[in-house]
C-alpha cells in the first residue's frame, strides 16, 4: 500500500509519462465526443426522414386511385437505428448503408444503390472511440513502458534500486501497472462517461472495457516480453513501434488483402446494372417471357397472367421482380461472400490484437459485418411483405380504398 | 566472531573474461575494509557479486553468514549500497530522493532525521528542497552518501564515496565512517583514494586485474595504515 502510494507521488512527477497519459485522456474525449456527434447526426437523420416518410405517404395515398400507381410513388423508409453503444465503434455504418428509400419495385438495384451512391466513405476511416482504443492506446503504451528499466540502466540506478527494495518486491511491477492502469482508466472513463448518459447498458460498458482490458495487457506482455532482452531504451522503443507496426498495420493489411483474393466478391454495382438491363429489356420483349418465370414463382397467379393492353401494372410489377430473380444468383453471391470475407477475417484476426479487439466492440456495438447483413435482411423480408400485399390488389384489379391501404406493411427497425 | 561479508575462493566471468579471479577475504562487524585497485581492477564486480546481481562461477559471497546465491533478498535487505556514479531523479529534491529510496527499502523516516543525515555529510540546507539536477557532482554524492547512512542497515557497501567530493568533505566523510564502525556497522569500501584508505580503513586489499595482489592492516595501537607502503605496492602494479 506504502508502495503504491509512492509509486503514484513518483509517477505524479514523471512529466513525461504524464504528457502521455494526458493525450490518451484527450484521445478518448475527443473519441467519444466525435462518436456521440455522429451518432447523434444520425439519429436527427432519421427522425426527420421518418417524419418526412409518414407525411408524404399521406400525399401520395390520397392521390391515386390504382394499385400500380400506389405501389409506384409509395416509397418506404426502412433504416437501421444506431444502439446506443455505436458511438464507440462506428463500424459498418461507415461503409455501409444503413438507411434505404424502398418501393415496390425491384429490390436488388435499391438496395445496391447506396453502395454506388457513396464509394468514399471507405477512405476517409473514422476516428471513434475503437480507432483510439485498438490503434492509437498501444502506442502510448510503448511510450509510458519501453524504458521503465532501460531508462534506470542508463542512469545507473538500476541495481541501486533493485538492492534498495530487496525483497519488498522491485518498482518494476508497480510502475508498470501503475501506467497500465493510469492508460485504461484514461480510455474507459471517457467511455463510461460518453456511454452511460446515451442510454447504453452498464453490461455493454462493462463488456467494452474488458475488451479494452484485455487488449491493453496484450501490449503490456509485449512490452514485458521486450524488456527481458535487457536492450537500451531507443532499441526497446524501435522494436515495440516495430511490433504495433506489424500488428496494428502490416498485418491487418495483410488480412484485408489476403481476405480480398481468397473469397471473391461480385461488385454491388454489377447487381445494380444486371437488374436494370433485365428490367429495361422487359419493356421489348414478348409479355410471355416476363410472365412464365413470374409464374413459375408464383403458381398462385397463373389464373391471371393474361396481359391484354400493351401496359398493365401486374406485367409491369411481375417484371420488377423477375428483374430480382435474373440477378438472385449475383446477388445471394454477393451476400454470401461478404459472410464469407467476414467469416475468414474474423479467424484471420487473431493474428493481429488490435484487428480483434476492434472486431469485438463492434460486435458489441451492433456495427459489425452480421448487424449489417441482418438489417439488409429486414429490408428484404420488408420488401417481400409489401409485394405479398400488393399483389393479390394488383392481380385481382381491387378498387384502392383507406382500409385496404391501412392493411399494408409498416417497416419496424430492429429494437424499435 | 561470525563474518559479516566473506568471500571464498570468488571467481566471476563477465561477458566471457574471467574478472574476478580466486579472491578472498572476511570482514568481522564493526570493521572497515578498503578495497582498493586501478580502473578495471574488479572491485566494483565485488560489490555487486555480493547483491546477488552477478553469480560466481566457482567460489562463492556470504553475508551474516548466509550463501548470497540462495539468499539473495536477505543480503540486499543487509546491505545499504552507494553504486559509483550514483544519480538520483533529477526531477526529485534531495528529501523526495531520499524518501522514494527509503520507502523502497521500507525504512520510515521523518524530516528532521533527514536533515540530521544531510547535516552530517554537510549539505547546504538552501539545496535541499532544489530539484538535484541543479546540483553539483559533490552535492549529489553527499545526498548518496546520507542515503546510505540513512538505511540503518548492518552492512555499507560504498563504491568510490569521496569521487567528487572537495578535501574537506572527504576529511569530514573518512571521519563518518570511522562514527559508523564504531557504532557497529561493517563496511565495504572501494576507492581509488590511497591516503583516504590508510586512515579510515581496518585493512585494505590491493585488486589487480581480479586478484588479490596484497593486504594491509591497521597494526595494534595505531590509527592509521602506512600510506607509504600501500602507495608503493599500488604504483607498483598500475605501473605494471
Ligand atoms: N557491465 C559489464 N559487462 C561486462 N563486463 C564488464 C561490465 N562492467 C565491467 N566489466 C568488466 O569487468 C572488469 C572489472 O570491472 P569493474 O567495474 O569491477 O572494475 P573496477 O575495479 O570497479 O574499476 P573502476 O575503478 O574503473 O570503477 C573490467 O574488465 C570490465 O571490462
Ligand atoms: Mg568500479
Amino acid at each position: 500500500m506504502t508502495g503504491l502510494i509512492r509509486e503514484i507521488r513518483f509517477l505524479a512527477s514523471d512529466r513525461a509519462a504524464l504528457l502521455w497519459l494526458g493525450i490518451a485522456l484527450l484521445v478518448a474525449c475527443m473519441s467519444v465526443f466525435l462518436g456521440l456527434r455522429e451518432i447523434a447526426a444520425q439519429r436527427a437523420e432519421l427522425n426527420e426522414l421518418i417524419e418526412i416518410d409518414r407525411t408524404e405517404r399521406e400525399v401520395v395515398d390520397a392521390l391515386y386511385q390504382d394499385w400500380g400507381e400506389v405501389a409506384y410513388y409509395t416509397f418506404h423508409l426502412t433504416w437501421d437505428s444506431p444502439s446506443d453503444f455505436a458511438f464507440a465503434a462506428l463500424g459498418q455504418r461507415d461503409t455501409s448503408p444503413w438507411k434505404h428509400h424502398i418501393r415496390a419495385l425491384a429490390l436488388e438495384g435499391q438496395i445496391y444503390e447506396t453502395d454506388a451512391e457513396n464509394p468514399d466513405f471507405a477512405l476517409i476511416g473514422r476516428f471513434d472511440f475503437a480507432f483510439a482504443a485498438n490503434l492509437l492506446a498501444p502506442l502510448l503504451l510503448i511510450l509510458l513502458l519501453h524504458d521503465l528499466r532501460s531508462a534506470e540502466r542508463t542512469a545507473g540506478r538500476y541495481e541501486w534500486l533493485s538492492a534498495t527494495a530487496a525483497s519488498r518486491g522491485s518498482p518494476w511491477f508497480a510502475r508498470a501497472v501503475l501506467r497500465v492502469g493510469a492508460l485504461a482508466l484514461c480510455l474507459i472513463v471517457p467511455l463510461w462517461a460518453g456511454g452511460l448518459p446515451g442510454g447504453a447498458g452498464a453490461s455493454t460498458l462493462v463488456a467494452a472495457s474488458l475488451v479494452v482490458v484485455l487488449h491493453i495487457a496484450f501490449w503490456w506482455g509485449v512490452c514485458a516480453l521486450v524488456d527481458r532482452f535487457g536492450w537500451s531504451s531507443p532499441v526497446n522503443l524501435t522494436a515495440l513501434v516495430g511490433a504495433w507496426l506489424a500488428l496494428a498495420v502490416i498485418v491487418p493489411a495483410a488480412i484485408r488483402i489476403s481476405v480480398e483474393a481468397a473469397v471473391p466478391l461480385p461488385d454491388g454495382g454489377d447487381i445494380l446494372l444486371t437488374q436494370r438491363e433485365a428490367v429495361n429489356d422487359a419493356w421489348d420483349l414478348p409479355k410471355s417471357a416476363t410472365m412464365d418465370p413470374f409464374v413459375e414463382r408464383h403458381p398462385e397467379w397463373a389464373d391471371y397472367t393474361e396481359i391484354s393492353q400493351s401496359f398493365e401494372w401486374k406485367w409491369y410489377y411481375a417484371f420488377q421482380q423477375v428483374g430480382d430473380q435474373t440477378v438472385e444468383p449475383l446477388s445471394r453471391a454477393y451476400r454470401e461472400g461478404r459472410i464469407g470475407r467476414d467469416r475468414l477475417a474474423g479467424r484471420l484476426a487473431w493474428l493481429s490484437p488490435p484487428a480483434l479487439a476492434e472486431r469485438a466492440l463492434q460486435a458489441i456495438a451492433g456495427t459489425n459485418m452480421a448487424a449489417s447483413l441482418a438489417y439488409e435482411q429486414r429490408v428484404r423480408d420488408y420488401h417481400a411483405a409489401l409485394r405479398t400485399y400488393y399483389y393479390p390488389r394488383l392481380f385481382r384489379d381491387e378498387a384502392v380504398s383507406d382500409a385496404s391501404i391501412g392493411q399494408r406493411p409498416e417497416f419496424h427497425a430492429m429494437g424499435d | 566472531m561470525m563474518s559479516m561479508l566473506l568471500a571464498q575462493a570468488l571467481s566471476v566471468v563477465r561477458s566471457g573474461q574471467q574478472v574476478l579471479k580466486d579472491v578472498s577475504f572476511s570482514i568481522a562487524q564493526g570493521e572497515v575494509h578498503a578495497l582498493l585497485g586501478g580502473n578495471g581492477a574488479g572491485k566494483s564486480t565485488t560489490l555487486l557479486t555480493f547483491l546477488g546481481f552477478l553469480e560466481p562461477v566457482s567460489g562463492s559471497v556470504h553475508v551474516q553468514g548466509r550463501y548470497v546465491s540462495e539468499n539473495v533478498s536477505a543480503a540486499r535487505q543487509a546491505i545499504a549500497y552507494l553504486p559509483e556514479a550514483a544519480t538520483l531523479y533529477g526531477h526529485l529534491n534531495a528529501y523526495e530522493n531520499l524518501r522514494y529510496f527509503l520507502s523502497l527499502a521500507g525504512t520510515d523516516t521523518n524530516r528532521r532525521a533527514l536533515d540530521e543525515a544531510l547535516d552530517r555529510v554537510a549539505l547546504q540546507a538552501v539545496a535541499r528542497g532544489m530539484r538535484m539536477h541543479t546540483y553539483s557532482k559533490g552535492m549529489r554524492q553527499k545526498v548518496a552518501i546520507a542515503m546510505a547512512i540513512l538505511r540503518e542497515a548492518p552492512i555499507l557497501l560504498l563504491d568510490e564515496p569521496t569521487s567528487g567530493l572537495d578535501p574537506v568533505a572527504i576529511d569530514e566523510f573518512n571521519r563518518l565512517v570511522r562514527d559508523l564502525a564504531e557504532a557497529g556497522r561493517t563496511i565495504l569500501l572501494v576507492t581509488h583514494d590511497v591516503y583516504g584508505a590508510c586512515h579510515v580503513a581496518d585493512r585494505i586489499d590491493l585488486l589487480h586485474k581480479g586478484e588479490l595482489v596484497g593486504a594491509f592492516d591497521r597494526p595494534p595501537g595505531m590509527d592509521r595504515i602506512d600510506t607509504e607502503a600501500v602507495h608503493g605496492a599500488f604504483a607498483k602494479y598500475a605501473g605494471a
